[in-house]
């Protein structure tokens, strides 16, 4: 099967920066692909190149197949980008954006009205497509420009940041409406997001991209495996004796255990699979239990792991930024 | 081919759509030819300093007075493209298949467009306070045609501009020192004879004096025996925009 991102050995220097560092990356057709990582991590940088934006500086990258250098013209026709910031005109109305927009892509006629119509349905805008885009808020701005991108039926839809500034609600709304497109209509998604929660819950596959190198590339379960087992705290009303401690460690998929004081900790593979038996092995030992707190591994874990850094440095700086850019803007 | 077309007029279309929501601009930009003509054209006519033959100098001035503010909306259009250009329109732009000549031509055709509705608002207001205009629908439509085009040709250079500079305070400044010195240099508020001689062959390398000699010809004297020169002058002008604005466009996004 064709893939619909394939990356080889890929850089991007500016000057003496090295915004992307020899990236190699597949990406299978119908997945919901996100690509994680701090800010100046390259993840624009590399969606710009992927949109033929930008060149290379040296390796290949193709999307669905075709050369994103040599055949830029064939891969501008297949994909549909929505950039970090503002990419809607503010002074017409959500309706004249969606118009223009289907003109610049070369909708025929007869199909432009139920396209405009099924888009501004699909993104809840059609009480308001009469209104002047200026008077939006930024969610319903979002919601627009992804009705604009996903309105052309592209092969693959490239976001950039897709919710940031967004309220938790809208954000919510927006990755269900993509995650229901990507599935029935088997429309690929790339998305950058520095948001790990994101990233977890609504891709098929994770990238991690640090300081212009991709680290790693997997599901979000392989990357929390990866990280370790999962942890299971236990506090009880009286001391273990070695011998029960001994009983746990010969439990089937136990990996660790240590006590502390009145702490029992035990490493599982499966916390919910191994409970029992561990409650099996100090009920047996007349060990009243106070209190069990079982915990996974989770993304943050992971991208801890693999970028060497949990710190998604400015983020909150470039959102106050990117917050006041929009606003001034949308004044015009 | 086709599809270029299709793409430069959805830009037209834009920019009519644009205009119809929001006319403030065309209102205030209208202003300043107002005053050349009512306050400057009047008390210079009164004067009769300035050899006109047997025109009026308001009159004279008319249709370098409707170039100039036409030419300075298209200057500004550049404006525009640096908004786009920080929100990322033009980089939705460049990653659809829109050819690049096409987004950079149907930008500036835009301006054209804008440009357009100056003049329509200009000519009426003219007549209003005495100026005698051609009313030969023929003429006008020329008129208006060399108008479009030659904004388009302006907006084009602004286009350029902006995606050299980048940003709005460097391109405010820019843009009346673009117009003005050709405004002052070309024919529009004196005959080229009446110039010190360096300026007048400045002039005659100037897209304003053939712009300006189109318009008054269709507009005022109805003497076109100079329009073929006009409108060569002018395509080649626009021609050479608009290649050097498609050839620097992607740099603006960089």
């Amino acid at each position: 099967m064709e893939f619909a991102v394939s990356v080889k050995n890929l850089s991007k220097r500016y000057g003496d920066f090295l915004a992307l560092d020899n990236v190699d990356l597949e990406v299978e057709a119908g997945e919901l692909f996100a690509l994680l990582g701090p800010n100046g991590a390259g993840k624009t940088t590399l969606m710009r190149i992927l949109t033929t934006q930008l060149e290379p500086s040296s390796g290949t990258a193709f999307v669905l197949g075709k050369n994103v250098v040599s055949q830029g013209a064939q891969v501008r026709g297949l994909v549909s980008y929505v950039p970090q910031e503002m990419s809607v005109w503010t002074d017409i109305s959500a309706y004249e954006n969606l118009l223009i927009y289907s003109k610049i892509y070369g909708m025929p006629a007869s199909e432009r009205n139920k396209a405009i119509g099924d888009a501004l349905e699909l993104m809840e805008l059609t009480e308001v497509a009469n209104h002047l885009v200026g008077t939006f808020s930024g969610g319903m701005i979002r919601k627009l420009e992804l009705a604009c991108a996903i309105m052309i039926r592209p092969g693959i839809l490239f976001l950039d940041e897709p919710t940031i500034g967004l309220d938790p609600v809208t954000r919510r709304t927006v990755w269900e409406k993509l995650r229901a497109l990507n599935r029935e209509s088997g429309m690929n998604v790339f998305f950058s997001t520095h948001y790990m929660d994101e990233a977890d819950v609504y891709s098929d596959k994770i990238g991690i991209i640090n300081k212009g190198r991709l680290v790693t590339v997997a599901s979000s379960s392989e990357l929390k495996h990866s990280v370790g087992d999962d942890r299971v705290e236990i506090e009880t009303d009286s001391l273990l004796g070695p011998q029960a401690v001994s009983d746990l460690r010969a439990l089937d998929g136990i990996s660790g255990v240590e006590t502390e004081g009145n702490t029992l900790r035990v490493l599982a593979k499966d916390s919910g699979l191994s409970l029992n038996a561990i409650m099996g092995v100090l009920r047996a030992d007349r060990i009243n239990v106070r209190k069990v707190t079982a915990s996974k591994p989770t993304i943050d874990d992971a991208f801890l792991k693999y970028a060497g850094t949990k710190d998604m440095e400015g983020t909150r700086g470039r959102l106050a930024e990117l917050k006041s850019v929009r606003k001034r803007i949308v004044r015009g | 081919m086709r599809d270029s077309i299709r793409i430069i007029l959805s830009m037209i279309e834009l920019e009519v759509r644009r205009v119809m929501h929001d006319q403030t601009e065309i209102v205030l930009r209208a202003v300043q030819p107002l005053l050349w003509l009512v306050v400057f054209g009047k008390v210079l006519s009164s004067l009769h300093s300035i050899p006109t033959g047997n025109i009026p100098y308001t009159d004279y001035i008319m249709p370098g007075v409707l170039v100039q503010s036409t030419t300075t909306i298209a200057i500004f259009f550049g404006l525009i493209i640096i908004w786009e250009r920080e929100s990322g329109i033009l980089k939705k732009l460049v990653a659809s298949p829109a050819p690049k000549f096409a987004i950079v031509i149907g930008r500036s055709m835009a301006a054209g467009t804008r440009a357009l509705f100056q003049a329509v608002f200009i000519i009426p207001f003219a007549m209003l306070i005495g100026v005698t205009v051609l009313l030969n629908p023929v003429y006008l439509l020329a008129a208006a045609i060399v108008v479009f085009i030659a904004s388009s040709g302006f907006a084009a250079l602004s286009i350029l501009i902006a995606s050299i500079l980048k940003s709005r305070e460097r391109f405010m400044g820019l843009g009346q020192v673009i117009i003005l010195p050709m405004f002052f240099g070309s024919n529009a508020l004196y005959p080229i004879e009446s110039m010190p001689p360096l300026l007048q062959s400045l002039a005659h390398i100037n897209p304003m004096t053939y712009i300006v000699d189109a318009c008054r010809g269709l507009l005022i004297t109805g003497n076109i025996s100079g329009l073929g020169t006009d409108v060569l002058v002018i395509l080649i002008f626009d021609a050479m925009i608009f290649a050097l604005a498609t050839w620097n466009f992607k740099r603006i996004i960089e």
